[in-house]
């Protein structure tokens, strides 16, 4: 118990012996680690706007104006039948007509001129859960799109498209970043540990003295660069938080982006534990590099 | 008697320069040695192999039985808790009070709170610093530092005490009452070997000396007595 004690009341000395280093090293990791954040924060965001898009995403099946009644229900029948299909919604051209005058009351003159109604009666499809996926949709659209009775098929494939692969730079950005940002933090917090193994010397010479194995010596070491890892890690998300509320704020702030508001969100508590374990980690390896060759019986 | 100590055709260079030559040392279980010599005559390379800090070029070293040169670098730590270190410059850490000095390789053994409170009382009553228990290594005199160093170096019950230079920040009469420390270590059974460049201290003590010259051992001379105790 006492040697324990003893441990963590090294690591603890350590820290207090060399503050201005400690404190360089849990904001210069604090910074990095931000900056990995962001880039995570970001990521996880688009991660959710893209599941959320998928989500929502109907397939507009518009029919042909001279498809019959009993055309149109068989078309439903077989839509229905589909397995690949969720839900089916008919919207008829008189329907149709109205929502358009509705959702854009002052282009609803533009239609008048024409006399008759010109748009398309159609099926609004949701398709099942398990066949959302891009080249699934992409398959579905081109059968139906063959059928009897169908004008044209439209759904928002290319924004689709193009936020998956919006999502794998960013995917690949915090890769590399994270990698780069991460060597950095480890060679930071060894680089303290170097100067703490430096303005200790003698006390560790004497410990070998003693009889101390190189774990016993090591210990406290190991101890406080996890300590630094975590608390660079800690102090990182208490930044992106202060940073995400600002953004959050500037966006309800512009009215126009109000529904975009709760689209966006902070990492949720498991990936900021996840954070912090890996900060702690980054801090632990950053020790042992630097005390790979220390406490061994002889020098 | 059994041996506690041999050293068998021991050398050492430093720089093609030779700090031990052919070096052949017996010292019993119970022994007291001086290991007498002029700076650089070896006798602080010989008290380092003895700890496993440094290796022989040649020759092999036993403490107890075992063979010091064929330790694993683990196993050196173990050996370092059986043999206490004395030290000219006392190497006492100054942020701790002379107690938790004492008690260190104790704690580093995992010895139970219990059993550290008494071991470092006993050995600091043995030594005579009881009193300075609470105090730091800085407000102690040389002499007491000295006495705290004592105390640490046999706070475990080692088997073997050596002493590089103990007496060599020391007034006369200092350095008087750490031999007779010593003197009372050995007598409990403690085999103890002082290395020192002082003559006034083999005059304090009746035992065997050897002495060294540029790593050589010179012919044991006629002392008083060769004593075991």
């Amino acid at each position: 118990m006492r040697r324990l004690f003893y441990l963590v009341r090294e690591a603890w000395a350590n820290m207090r012996t060399n503050r201005l280093t400690t404190i360089v090293a849990i904001l210069t990791t604090a910074f990095t680690l931000t900056c990995v954040g962001i880039f995570l924060l970001i990521y996880v965001n688009l991660q959710h706007a893209a599941g959320w898009l998928q989500e929502d995403v109907k397939i507009m099946v518009y029919l042909e104006d001279r498809l019959s009644r009993d055309g149109r229900l068989q078309l439903e029948l077989m839509l229905k039948s589909d397995h690949m299909v969720g839900s089916v919604l008919y919207i008829s051209k008189e329907q149709a007509l109205t929502e358009f005058r509705t959702q854009f009351p002052a282009d609803s003159h533009l239609l008048e001129g024409l006399g008759e109604n010109p748009l398309p009666a159609s099926f609004v499809v949701t398709l099942a859960q398990n066949s959302r996926s891009p080249e699934a949709i992409k398959e579905w659209v081109e059968q139906v799109q063959t059928m009897g009775g169908v004008a044209k098929v439209d759904y928002n494939q290319q924004w689709i498209s193009l936020l998956a692969e919006l999502i794998s730079y960013i995917e690949l950005a915090a890769l590399g970043v994270g990698i780069l940002l991460s060597a950095a933090a480890v060679t930071i917090i060894g680089n303290t540990i170097r100067l703490a193994l430096f303005a200790r010397r003698e006390e560790i010479e004497i410990l070998r003295s003693i009889g101390a194995t190189g774990t016993f010596i090591r210990v406290p070491y190991f101890l406080e660069g996890a300590a630094l890892g975590a608390c660079g890690s800690a102090l990182s998300l208490g930044i992106l938080k202060v940073g995400f509320e600002l953004f959050r704020q500037q966006v309800e702030f512009i009215s126009r982006f109000s529904e975009m508001e709760g689209l966006i969100s902070f990492f949720p508590l498991s990936a900021c534990l996840a954070l912090v374990l890996a900060g702690t980690a980054l801090g632990f390896t950053g020790s042992v590099v630097s005390l790979l060759r220390v406490g061994e019986g002889r020098v | 008697m059994d041996a506690m100590i041999q050293l068998i055709h021991v050398s050492k260079w430093y720089d093609r320069r030779p700090a031990l030559s052919d070096v052949m040392i017996e010292i019993e279980k119970g022994e007291f040695v001086l290991l007498m010599g002029p700076s650089g005559s070896g006798k602080s390379t010989i008290l380092r192999m003895l700890i496993g800090e440094e290796q022989p070029d040649e020759g092999q070293l036993f403490v107890q039985g075992k063979n010091v040169t064929k330790l694993k670098r683990s196993e050196i730590p173990y050996l370092r808790r059986k043999v206490g270190s004395v030290f000219q410059d006392f190497r006492l850490l100054p942020k701790k009070s002379v107690f938790d000095n004492v008690a260190l390789p104790l704690i580093v053994q995992g010895v139970s709170e219990k059993d550290i409170r008494r071991k470092v009382t006993e050995a600091l009553r043995a030594v005579g610093v009881e009193h300075k228990r609470d105090q730091s290594p800085s407000s102690l005199s040389t002499g007491e530092q000295q006495r705290a160093c004592i105390a640490r170096a046999i706070v475990n019950g080692p088997v073997v005490l050596l002493a590089d230079e103990p007496t060599g920040n020391l007034d006369p009469e200092l350095t008087g009452e750490i031999i007779e420390l010593f003197k009372l270590i050995n007598a409990r059974g403690t085999t103890v070997v002082v290395a020192t460049h002082n003559h006034h201290v083999m005059h304090q003590v009746n035992c065997r000396v050897i002495s060294l010259m540029q790593g050589v051992v010179l012919p044991e001379r006629a002392m008083p007595e060769r004593v075991v105790v």
